[in-house]
């Protein structure tokens, strides 16, 4: 059926519907009644013909009324006053003998969400509530829920809501169950059902009888409860144990959830819960959908930020199948990057080196920055395959390659040889702006090294009146004022030639603007220049943490088994594969990739466009600090939401810590952030920052000094 | 909880919805239309968020089942919640199409009706479902309303799953053991990944409420059984148990007993349906080995071998094996010569596919193609597909056996014996790939 042309259709079903003849045959009737149904769900809007099928609604069969009702309750809302004629039918077939039709009264009656209607429906729910037929029951406790939810401001009745506490008691487990849901709605507001030790006990004695749907809302409503004691935890504990390795993954999910919230006291608890789950989870992973393989994944991912041992040996399970779909593939990556280590890695690398190939351009970068990601604790291996991987002569893979040797540099400087001598000749392949912008910032940096650096910028100087990306056009500033630096007679021409342009013909504000800060800066001097310009490479001094430190449980406890999980991982995945800086340094997630955050020309850039950034310093006394183990340091940071970036090692002197945090003022737009730097050079601790917004800096400062001196008071 | 049910077709347009919460709207039909199946580039994800409304879809053939949701729930109890309504739709009316799904678009209707309410799952097992539904699949044969004992006594009962007074003249059981073996092997024959994913279908046609009981060779029964038994029977048995790694029951199956005993008693649904779904990782028997040899000779020629050996007893037969190879998308030409059976080269699926009817145990049979490529500019290197395969045999790659099957019925007079019980035992390929 045509999706226009819809008024024609309308037109002629009406007059088949009013035709007597077609009224009197039962077939043709049914099938007028259908083919409105059809249309109706294929977008046509029906909705006129809505006084004729309130007729046809008065009839004793039960499968046209069925039909009839689902197009009532899609249109009632547009005809409250016709709806009304509907109700005394309902009404009467609340009365039938057959409990099949006193359900299905009953659970249109709530579904036509009209609030006009609520006091004719409220009686009839009463008595379902009373009924005999287990299935009548269950449509009329979910019932009350649909009219709480119709009308929420309106005053809960508390005889009702005693008649659903006392029908958790009802032998149907459905009934059970749908009353938690509907208590759990109605009393949204006091906080849900009210769970105390019996209702607990009487839930968790009947939890075998439900389905896995009922069990799964159990488990969660539960979540609610504290046990009064210790052996109350622990006799819960053991009743769910069987759950917790249920074959069937959301109730796995829910149990272990459920754990979780429980133990929250004990960490030594949630562990081993944690490690009974990897068989089941697993399990999961190997399933036959993929949807479910997902899922499980992204909860992987999870239980890794605390225990990044707990698949090591099952690593194998994440190899990708070669028709598994994209996002899969790039999940497993992702745990594969977290599974390696000195016995497994000959074998990972050679696996994810399969996959750089892979058809799906995506996937293939994944791939390219996940052995990035290896590449800095085994930076030999890695920096082999990623070489390899140039001569295919691909851009989307040079591409990638370049992205992510411009990473690997960054926190392992000790790699910068092999890269410069692997960037020779790959400028031709490349196509996109984010391949380009890392090609002429690793020239930038390592221009002195780079023989051919000159020659490559000197095409894309030629080339800049036809460049589009502003990013590739900024950075090409950058790289050829830095290259200047350090061989002014070779850069020199052509560095007042970009100028030029991009002082006089550039039209973007931003290009102009930075072209007119260089040229000033050059006006200051060579020294001043130098000083802005040749930023950090990487601090070598730096004992940058390679791999997350292992998270507290309840960091991400509540989030697991909801949707969070799948959702965090696709922000990950895009800033990752893309790897622009610019996005992930403003990310306000707390666990944002290391390397990503830390891009060089963004901290330069802190430097040079001041008028953007306030710095601070300020003096504490605080000298037991440097003494404090990094671990201590690091949680009582994340306690304040302040996390670090990157430490000196203990004993050290200059001795430095480098955090960062964002705020997220409520009047202001933007999120803030703050870098700043803990230094310790002997005498006493100081400490910097930088950052553009005054008031959330102080805020800043005093949280920050008010740690250090918890801190140190701690350990004198 | 779920918000909304929509069933589209591949061309993106609405067979089905249905919305179960006010928050809702009418344009989230639309929105999950334009968004993901519209998309031009591949999905991204199963779960969508679209103005802070997530959509869950699954995909079986070209039909796009969604489930829509505003609230932070829980992923893995949604999909589970679409994989059974697809399950309730097959065994109403087949294939999940958008030819089935028109003709008994009534039924899905009533369907979507009783399984969900206010978008909290209800009732989802079919032959529960059975008392509720009018209609019955395809031809929508008006049943009138069946006896209304039969419903209460139904709704009220434990056993959800079973009518009461069900009567057969010949008491009969079939059960078949299916299982698909999925394997990656590296080029020189290392087993990358290798699981077998096993259902056990029964077939009850069975009077009365029958209580049933099963038994296989699994490792940890037949341990526990040989620390009673005699010691030599248990060495015997030992050798032929196998581990099993996880396994699924139907809800019929009594799990307490499970976990104490190991023993899987229940009372069967009448009809077909599935008793157990399970997985095995150790010590399987892989019915195939391929070898591939692949050798470039210059750029515009590929010269391709491939030997398969089969391996298991001589007596049984493999059947319906098809070797598929692929090749670079630049072919131009390809020379084939195989032993047995028929290859041919498919250029609209860039491939050589190998078939072969019948193959009996400890066989080898081998292929060898000389592949002519074109020359191109494009220096795209080939990526190498992995060489995939189908077959089906008639024996368990997991080793797993049917021990026992015992009925006891005790208000009605039939005994164990007098019930007629077939098993049958398909092992067929699931993802089969030797990289090359």
């Amino acid at each position: 059926m045509p999706y226009l042309g819809g008024e024609e259709t309308v037109r002629e079903l009406r007059r088949a519907l009013s035709n007597p003849n077609v009224q009197s045959d039962q077939l043709r009737y049914r099938n007028t009644i259908l083919k409105v149904i059809r249309a109706m769900s294929q977008g046509v809007d029906m909705s006129g013909l809505f006084s004729e099928m309130v007729k046809a609604c008065a009839t004793v069969d039960v499968v046209q009324k069925k039909l009839v009702y689902v197009f009532l309750c899609s249109y009632a809302a547009l005809n409250p006053e016709l709806s009304l004629l509907v109700i005394n039918t309902l009404r009467k077939d609340c009365q039938d003998p057959n409990p099949m039709v006193r359900s299905l009264a009953l659970r249109n009656m709530t579904n036509l969400r009209l609030p006009s209607l609520v006091e004719y429906v409220e009686q009839p729910l009463a008595a379902g509530l009373r009924d005999r037929a287990a299935c009548v029951r269950r449509v009329a406790v979910l019932g009350w829920a649909k009219l709480h939810n119709l009308q929420a401001s309106s005053e809960i009745d508390a005889a009702v809501v005693n008649e659903l506490y006392s029908l958790l008691r009802d032998p149907d487990p459905v009934v059970m169950v749908n009353c938690l849901r509907a208590l759990e709605e109605i009393l949204k507001d006091e906080g849900g059902v009210a769970i105390n030790k019996p209702i607990t006990h009487h839930l968790l004695n009947r939890l075998k009888e439900c389905d896995i749907w009922g069990q799964c809302q159990v488990l969660r409503v539960l979540q609610r409860y504290r046990p009064q004691s210790e052996d109350e935890l622990f006799d819960i504990l053991s009743l769910l144990d069987a759950s917790l390795v249920s074959p069937h993954p959301p109730i796995m999910a829910a149990t272990l959830s459920l754990f979780l919230s429980l133990c929250s006291g004990q960490p030594a608890v949630s562990l081993a819960a944690l490690e009974r789950v990897r068989g089941p989870l697993l399990a999961a992973c190997g399933s036959g959908s993929r949807e479910m393989r997902f899922t499980a994944l992204c909860h992987i991912q999870l239980l890794l930020r605390s225990i990044p041992g707990l698949m090591g040996a099952h690593y194998k399970r994440f190899f990708c199948g070669y028709a598994e779909p994209a996002y899969i593939k790039q999940r497993k990556m992702q745990v594969l990057v977290e599974l390696v280590n000195d016995e497994n890695v000959a074998m990972l690398l050679d696996e994810l080196k399969g996959y750089c190939t892979d058809v799906n351009a995506e996937t293939a970068q994944a791939a390219i920055t996940a052995i990035g990601r290896i590449g800095r604790s085994y930076s030999d291996r890695c920096l082999e395959i990623l070489t390899g991987l140039l001569g295919l002569k691909q851009d989307h893979i040079t591409s990638a390659v370049v992205q992510t040797m411009r990473d690997l540099v960054w926190v392992c400087p000790q790699c910068s040889d092999t890269v410069c001598f692997a960037l020779e000749g790959c400028e031709e392949t490349l196509q996109d702006s984010q391949g380009r912008q890392a090609l002429l910032w690793l020239l930038g940096v390592y221009g002195e090294r780079v023989s051919s650096a000159p020659y490559t910028l000197e095409v894309f100087i030629d080339g800049v009146r036809s460049e589009a990306s502003l990013g590739v056009k900024m950075e090409l500033l950058t790289a050829t004022m830095r290259l200047f630096l350090c061989r002014p007679a070779e850069t020199q021409d052509m560095l007042g030639r970009l100028l030029h342009y991009c002082i006089e013909e550039e039209t973007d504000m931003c290009v102009r603007d930075q072209a007119l800060l260089y040229y000033r800066l050059l006006h200051c001097g060579i020294e001043e220049t130098r000083k802005v310009l040749q930023g950090r490479r990487s601090d070598p001094s730096l004992g940058v943490l390679i791999g997350r430190p292992a998270e507290p449980v309840s960091q991400w406890a509540r989030s697991f088994n909801t949707l969070e999980p799948l959702r965090q991982g696709s922000i990950e995945t895009e800033s990752v594969s893309r790897g622009s800086p610019e996005h992930t340094m403003f990310d306000p997630k707390p666990n944002a990739d290391l390397s990503n955050t830390l891009d060089c020309s963004r901290i330069e850039k802190v430097h040079s466009g001041k008028e953007d950034f306030v710095w601070m310093e300020e003096c504490v006394r605080c000298p037991t600090i440097p003494r404090c183990s990094p671990q201590s340091l690091q949680a009582a940071m994340q306690l304040v939401n302040i996390q670090t970036l990157a430490f000196t090692p203990p004993q050290t002197l200059p001795w430095r810590v480098y955090l960062y945090t964002h705020t997220c003022l409520d009047d202001a737009p933007h999120s803030t952030l703050i870098l700043g730097e803990l230094l310790y050079t002997g005498e006493e601790p100081q400490k910097a920052e930088v950052h553009k917004d005054d008031k959330a800096l102080k805020g800043f400062l005093s949280i920050l000094t008010t740690v250090l001196h918890t801190l140190s008071s701690e350990r004198a | 909880m779920i918000g909304g049910l929509f069933i589209y077709n591949h061309k993106g347009e609405v067979l089905i919805s249905r919305v179960y919460r006010d928050d809702i709207g009418r344009n989230a039909v639309d929105a999950f239309r334009v968004n993901v199946i519209h998309a031009r580039q591949q999905v991204r994800s199963p779960v969508t968020n679209i103005a802070r409304t997530s959509f869950f879809h699954v995909k079986r053939s070209n039909i796009w089942l969604a489930a829509v949701t505003k609230q932070n729930v829980n992923a893995a109890m949604v999909f589970e919640f679409l994989y059974k309504m697809c399950d309730v739709m097959t065994a109403y009316f087949g294939k999940i199409s958008e030819e089935n799904i028109k003709n008994n678009f009534v039924l899905i209707y009533e369907l979507l009706d009783e399984i969900l309410d206010f978008g909290y799952p209800q009732n989802s097992e079919t032959g529960a479902l059975k008392t509720f539904i009018t209609q019955q699949g395809i031809k929508g044969q008006v049943s009138k309303t069946k006896e209304q004992s039969q419903i209460t006594s139904q709704v009220t009962g434990q056993i959800g799953w079973r009518r009461e007074g069900i009567k057969y003249r010949r008491n009969e059981l079939f059960l078949d053991v299916l299982e698909s073996v999925n394997l990656l092997m590296s080029p020189q024959g290392q087993v990358l990944s290798a699981h077998v994913s096993g259902r056990v279908v029964m077939k009850s046609y069975l009077s009365g409420m029958p209580e049933c009981k099963f038994g296989m060779n699994d490792k940890i029964v037949i341990d526990k059984q040989g620390k009673g038994g005699a010691s030599d029977d248990a060495g015997k048995s030992g050798k032929q148990s196998i581990a099993i790694d996880d396994c699924t029951f139907h809800q019929c199956v009594r799990l307490s007993k499970f976990d104490s005993e190991r023993s899987i008693s229940f009372i069967p649904p009448d009809g077909e349906y599935e008793l157990m779904r399970y997985r095995t990782t150790k010590d399987i028997i892989l019915p195939f080995r391929v070898i591939p040899l692949v050798r470039e000779v210059g750029r515009t020629k590929l010269e391709v071998k491939v030997v398969i050996k089969s391996n298991f007893k001589p007596s049984l037969l493999a059947q319906k094996i098809e070797v598929r190879i692929p090749t670079p998308l630049n072919t131009s030409g390809v020379q084939v010569i195989c032993m047995k059976g028929k290859a041919k080269y498919k250029a609209s699926e860039n491939a050589i596919v190998w078939k072969i009817k019948r193959m009996a145990g400890m066989k080898e049979s081998q292929i060898s193609a000389e592949i002519e490529l074109l020359p191109t500019n494009d220096k795209k290197k080939w990526a190498r597909p992995p060489i995939s395969m189908n077959f089906e045999v008639p024996f368990a790659p997991s080793g797993l056996k049917v021990r026992y099957l015992k009925v006891f019925e005790s208000k009605l007079n039939y005994s164990d014996h007098d019930v007629i019980k077939w098993v049958r035992y398909i092992g067929r390929s699931g993802i089969y790939e030797t990289r090359c």
